[in-house]
Formats: structure tokens, C-alpha cells, sequence
């Protein structure tokens, strides 16, 4: 918990640093002022740095304070749910131009109904997940144009 | 006002088309709306691929029609299971909810829809005088005005993130910082682009936009998707009793321009106006005891201001391109997306535009009206629907929405990233309004600093030049420093007050 805690804080610090750092490596610009492209980020990294550094301080000040969303992402099926959404989010982006949106969204709808509503409601996220591919496919492809795979 | 653009805009409002989309924008607003934990922003967020193929006015009219249905929508759900779609909502649960377990839900969605749609007109009434005195007013600002005034948005909008302000900040920075991705504008530079030629346009904010509303959101109600439990409310006649109505009818009155006043600040929008209303009518109330039981008007004074608020939010927005909320600020981008360009001279260039969706607001809260009333047991049913079988909808929906935004699956890694930062953003309680506003303006802020601090060769003086941007400034100040000079007053009246017991003691 308390390393989850500040986790987020470092996190935000380093990107602050690696911006701060990135801004000044920027291309000068050969039109108007050269240093025209950097000031901008620059001032934003190092306001990002300093409130950063305060949001640091402030969570080491409450570390014995819980966090209740912490707990509850890190309790029960939680993080599994959340791994497998993203996991399935990857495999339906590798597929979704592969086999075409009809069926990788079936299988994605299908998997992730199967994964969240449970095996028990097979027969509703069967129906859901074909029906829904059905008509999100025709909504998009027929009615409103959007070019799908 | 000129009449003949108002007349005009009617007229392109009437349409039957333009009709069928304020139904249709209402109803499925309305259902995103209703979803625990969805809000408006979440809403007009998913379905903005809708909107793709339309012509402007019309994608204009649905979106806003969206907007008000996620707005009815977040209600529904405060009332029927007291979970609130977004901040706006939450004050509806207060006497909605106790309502609905007296058996009185029908009543209570009753008046909420006919509290909703009173403030909504009085709004739009509002709206039509007030929108193009502000927009004409707008003209005359130059660079160094708008980068002001967007410093005051993002600063009123941090500031209003009480007693989290650090982290607002903290959003705010990371939303600029994500808009300096891409080409520089003015120079041609490549800034953070990583190399990919797909950044090299920036990184586009419908697609931050839905990765942290819609899948973050997601992702963040599978911390209790387990636990959710509905305890069906029968919702029996719709409509109130003479003595509910006689309760409410003067909280409604005032709370809508109350409502409609705090949505045009920058910053503020639905939640500050319901709390208000709220908390002023239970002041004023002979009945304020029976505030939090289920007393009518302390359902319908909120949801009268956060209606009338939405409408008020729309005035910073289309007069002058700066949103002031969430989800103005994601209807900006929706808009942008169209080639439509709000700010004060949408209303001198594309006036029918600006007007059609002045009277689509009209016709839509008439529309709303009916759909909340009549097709209640459709909408209870559907909220019905286990949140397990529609959070992976919402997720699918998510994909599309990017997909249809560039036809590049590269992005669907990016909607993820943001989806999985939106998560950690809610965990960590960092507000997520300041970092979308951030991005949306951002690039235009960088532009407008720059462009003052060139045309005035170099002197940040510019930004003292005119009464508008010295008043600006004052008003940025205030904003930021307001949390802490109220610290200040607050620590010094209580030092009077300990005073003479120190006295006392040490004697």
C-alpha cells in the first residue's frame, strides 16, 4: 500500500525531470526566436517538478493514512479484471485489422463478457456479444458510414 | 439579438432530422448518463463518432442534445439507486433517493425531469441575452487577453478542486505538457514525437479524452463491480402531488438563474451549482428539518441549477472557445474534430449555426421532458441491466469511437495508456476536468503567450496593457490564492476567540 502510494509521485517526478531535459535538447527553430519551441515545455516541466515534489512531500506526510481504492484495486478478482481488460484491449488491437472488426469484435465483446459477467451467463453473453457485434457493424459501416475493416 | 439568425436557427432546429437527432441524442445521453459512476463527459465522449459523418449543425445539435440526456440521465440513477453519474448529480441523491424509498420515486422523477426542464428554459432565455453581448465583447480581445483568459479557466478550475489543489495542478501540468507533443505551429519544430511519425500531429484529445472518461472510468468501477447491488425501487404514477409542486415551484424559479449565473464562470458548472442551490434553499427553507428525508424541493432546486448550469456552460464555450467544465471542454474537441471552430466569431460568421443550437437546447429540453416521463418504465428497465454486461459495451465502444478517429489501430494502444492513467488518476483522487481542459487549450494558450510576448518584442508587459487582461490577472490571482486567505480569515477569527482563554491561562 505504501509503496502503491507513492508510486504515483516518483512517477510524476521523473517525467517531470525527463521533460525538463527533453525540452532543452528541443530543435532550435530557424525561424523567429531559435528558442521559441522550448520555453513553453521548459516552464511547464519545471512547474511540474515543483508541484511534483510537493505532491511527494504531502503523500509521505499521510503514508499511514489509507487509501480505500488502493485497497480495493489490489483486493479480490480487482486487478485481474483490470489486467485482462487490458490484455484483451492488446489482442483485439493486433487483431482487429487481421480478421476484421466482425469477428475479432465478437471474440473481444465474447471474451471480455465471459471474463466479467461470468461463465454461468454464457447464454446472455453469447447473445450480447453477436447481437452487439451485429449492430455496432451495421450502425457504423451501413448508417453512418465509418469505414471498418 | 438579431431576430433574423434567431428565426433562421429555429428553422434549421425544426428539421425533422435535426428533431429526430435531439430524440435520439437525448435518449442515448440519457442511458450513458444513467450508468453508475458515467457521466456526461463519459457520454458525449463515446458517442462522439456518431457525430462524424453528420454535417456540423447537425452533429452540433446532437451532442449538446447528448449532453442534456447524460445530464437527465445522471439524476435517474441518484434517484433510483443512489449513485450519482457524475458531481452534478450527487446533490439529487440528498432528498431523491429517501424519496424513492418512501415509494415515492415516481414523484421524485417526476419532479426532477419538470425542475430539470424549467431551469433548462430559463437558461436558454439567459443564453439568447447573453451570448452575443459576450461574444461582441470577446472581439476586441487579443492574444494576451485569450492566454489570460485561459489561465484564469485552468486556475478556477484547479482552484475548485477544494482541498486537492496540488494534484489539480499537478493535472493541469501534464494535460499542457501532453499538448506540446507534435509540430510546433509557428516554427515547424518536431516536439516529443518520439520519432513516430504518427505523433508528429500531436496527440490527439479525443483519444485522451475517452481513454480516461470512458475506459478509466471502466476500469475504475471494477473496484466494487461485485458489490453492486440494485435494490429495485417500483416506480409507480409519474407525476407529483399539488402540495410537492406548490413546495417547489419558487426553489425551481431561483435556482435555475442561480444555476444558469455559476455555469457561466469559468471552472464552475453543474456540481458547485447544485450544491449551492441545495444548500441556499435548505438556509431559506421554513422546512429545512425535512432536508435529506425526502423533501420535493430539496430534489428540485439542484436539479433545476445543474441543468441551468449545463446551459450556462455552453456560453464560455461557444462565445469564446473556452470551455469551462469536463465536458465542455470535451465537446470543444468533439466540435474541433468537425471543423467547427467555437469562439466569438461562430456567432458572427455561422450565426444559424450558433442559433440552431440555441433553439435545439430549447426543443431538447421539451424533448427530454417527455422521454423522462413517458418512457420511464423503458429507461428503469434499462438500468436494470447488470453493470457487467455493460461496462464491456462501453469499453467496445471506446475502441470504436478511436478507431473512427484516424482508422489507425496504433491508437488503440495510446486509448489504453491513457485508460490505465485515468485508473490511477481516480485511485490517487487526482481531478481529471483540469488535465482534459489542459490539453484542449493548450496549444492555443502556447500560441496566444507567444504571439503577445512577439508582437510586443519581447515584454511581458503586454499582459498588464488594458483593463481586461489587468482584471484577468487579479481574477487568476484571486482564484488561486482565495482557498488560502479564507485559511487566513479562518485561522485569524479563530485566534480572537482563543484569545482571552490563553489570557486566562496564563494569569
Amino acid at each position: 500500500m505504501k509503496t502503491m502510494k507513492l508510486i504515483v509521485p516518483f512517477f510524476l517526478i521523473l517525467f517531470s525531470i525527463v521533460m525538463l531535459i527533453s525540452s532543452f535538447n528541443l530543435q532550435k527553430a530557424n525561424l523567429g526566436n531559435p528558442y521559441g519551441p522550448i520555453y513553453f515545455p521548459a516552464g511547464i516541466s519545471i512547474f511540474m517538478l515543483i508541484f511534483s515534489i510537493i505532491y511527494l512531500m504531502q503523500e509521505l506526510k499521510n503514508i499511514h493514512k489509507e487509501n480505500p481504492s488502493i485497497k480495493l484495486m489490489l483486493s479480490g478478482r480487482t486487478p485481474r479484471l483490470i489486467c485482462v481488460t487490458i490484455l484483451f484491449g492488446i489482442i483485439y488491437s493486433f487483431l482487429f485489422e487481421r480478421v476484421g472488426f466482425l469477428i475479432s469484435t465478437f471474440l473481444f465483446l465474447g471474451a471480455l463478457l465471459f471474463f466479467i459477467n461470468g461463465k454461468r451467463k454464457w447464454i446472455v453473453n453469447t447473445v450480447v456479444a453477436l447481437s452487439f457485434s451485429f449492430i455496432s457493424w451495421y450502425a457504423f459501416s451501413e448508417l453512418l458510414g465509418v469505414s471498418l475493416p | 439579438m438579431d431576430g433574423g439568425s434567431f428565426i433562421n436557427g429555429l428553422m434549421i432546429a425544426i428539421e425533422p432530422i435535426n428533431i429526430l437527432w435531439i430524440i435520439v441524442g437525448g435518449f442515448l445521453g440519457t442511458i450513458v448518463g444513467m450508468l453508475p459512476g458515467l457521466g456526461p463527459a463519459t457520454a458525449v465522449a463515446v458517442l462522439i463518432p456518431i457525430t462524424f459523418s453528420m454535417n456540423p449543425v447537425s452533429a452540433i445539435i446532437l451532442m449538446a442534445a447528448i449532453y442534456y440526456g447524460a445530464m437527465y440521465g445522471g439524476s435517474r440513477s441518484s434517484i433510483l439507486l443512489n449513485t450519482p453519474g457524475d458531481g452534478s448529480a450527487i446533490a439529487a441523491t440528498f432528498d431523491g433517493y429517501p424519496m424513492a424509498k418512501k415509494g415515492q420515486a415516481g414523484e421524485a422523477l417526476a419532479i426532477s425531469a419538470v425542475a430539470s426542464f424549467i431551469g433548462g428554459l430559463i437558461a436558454v432565455v439567459g443564453f439568447i441575452f447573453l451570448a452575443e453581448p459576450l461574444a461582441n465583447f470577446a472581439l476586441e480581445f487579443g492574444p494576451a487577453e485569450y492566454f489570460l483568459l485561459m489561465l484564469l479557466t485552468l486556475s478556477a478550475i484547479v482552484a475548485l478542486s477544494i482541498g486537492k489543489m496540488v494534484k489539480g495542478f499537478l493535472a493541469m501540468m501534464i494535460g499542457l505538457t501532453l499538448s506540446t507533443v507534435g509540430i510546433d505551429t509557428q516554427t515547424g519544430v518536431y516536439r516529443f514525437t518520439m520519432g513516430l511519425p504518427h505523433l508528429s500531429e500531436g496527440i490527439d484529445f479525443l483519444i485522451v479524452i475517452i481513454g480516461v472518461y470512458a475506459i478509466g472510468e471502466v476500469l475504475y468501477n471494477f473496484l466494487n463491480i461485485d458489490q453492486q447491488k440494485k435494490d429495485k425501487k417500483k416506480v409507480g404514477k409519474v407525476w407529483f402531488t399539488k402540495d410537492q409542486w406548490k413546495r417547489s415551484k419558487w426553489p425551481i424559479l431561483r435556482s435555475g438563474p442561480l444555476g444558469f449565473l455559476i455555469g457561466v464562470l469559468p471552472g464552475a458548472g453543474g456540481s458547485i451549482a447544485s450544491m449551492i442551490s441545495y444548500t441556499s434553499e435548505k438556509q431559506i427553507s421554513k422546512r429545512s428539518e425535512e432536508f435529506g428525508d425526502g423533501a420535493a424541493e430539496g430534489l428540485a432546486a439542484p436539479e433545476s441549477a445543474n441543468n441551468a448550469a449545463s446551459v450556462g456552460a455552453m456560453i464560455p464555450l461557444l462565445t469564446m472557445g473556452i470551455p469551462g467544465s469536463g465536458t465542455t471542454a470535451v465537446m470543444l474537441g468533439a466540435l474541433i474534430m468537425l471543423g467547427l471552430r467555437p469562439g466569438p466569431l461562430l456567432f458572427e460568421q455561422q450565426p444559424e449555426t450558433a442559433w440552431a443550437l440555441v433553439n435545439s437546447m430549447f426543443l431538447g429540453n421539451i424533448a427530454l421532458v417527455i422521454i423522462n416521463i413517458l418512457l420511464v418504465g423503458l429507461l428503469v428497465k434499462i438500468l436494470d441491466t447488470p453493470a457487467k454486461v455493460l461496462y464491456p459495451i462501453i469499453v467496445l465502444l471506446a475502441f470504436i469511437g478511436t478507431y473512427t478517429l484516424s482508422y489507425s489501430t496504433m491508437d488503440f494502444f495510446l486509448l489504453l495508456i491513457f485508460g490505465l492513467f485515468g485508473l490511477m488518476m481516480k485511485i490517487m483522487d487526482i481531478p481529471i476536468a483540469p488535465l482534459v481542459l489542459a490539453l484542449i487549450v493548450g496549444t492555443d494558450m502556447e500560441q496566444n503567450f507567444r504571439m503577445a510576448v512577439l508582437s510586443s518584442n519581447g515584454s511581458l508587459g503586454i499582459f498588464f496593457s488594458s483593463g481586461v487582461s489587468i482584471a484577468l490577472v487579479i481574477l487568476t490571482l484571486l482564484s488561486l490564492f482565495y482557498p488560502l486567505i479564507i485559511k487566513l480569515v479562518k485561522k485569524k477569527s479563530q485566534k480572537n476567540t482563543d484569545q482571552p482563554e490563553q489570557v486566562y491561562k496564563s494569569s
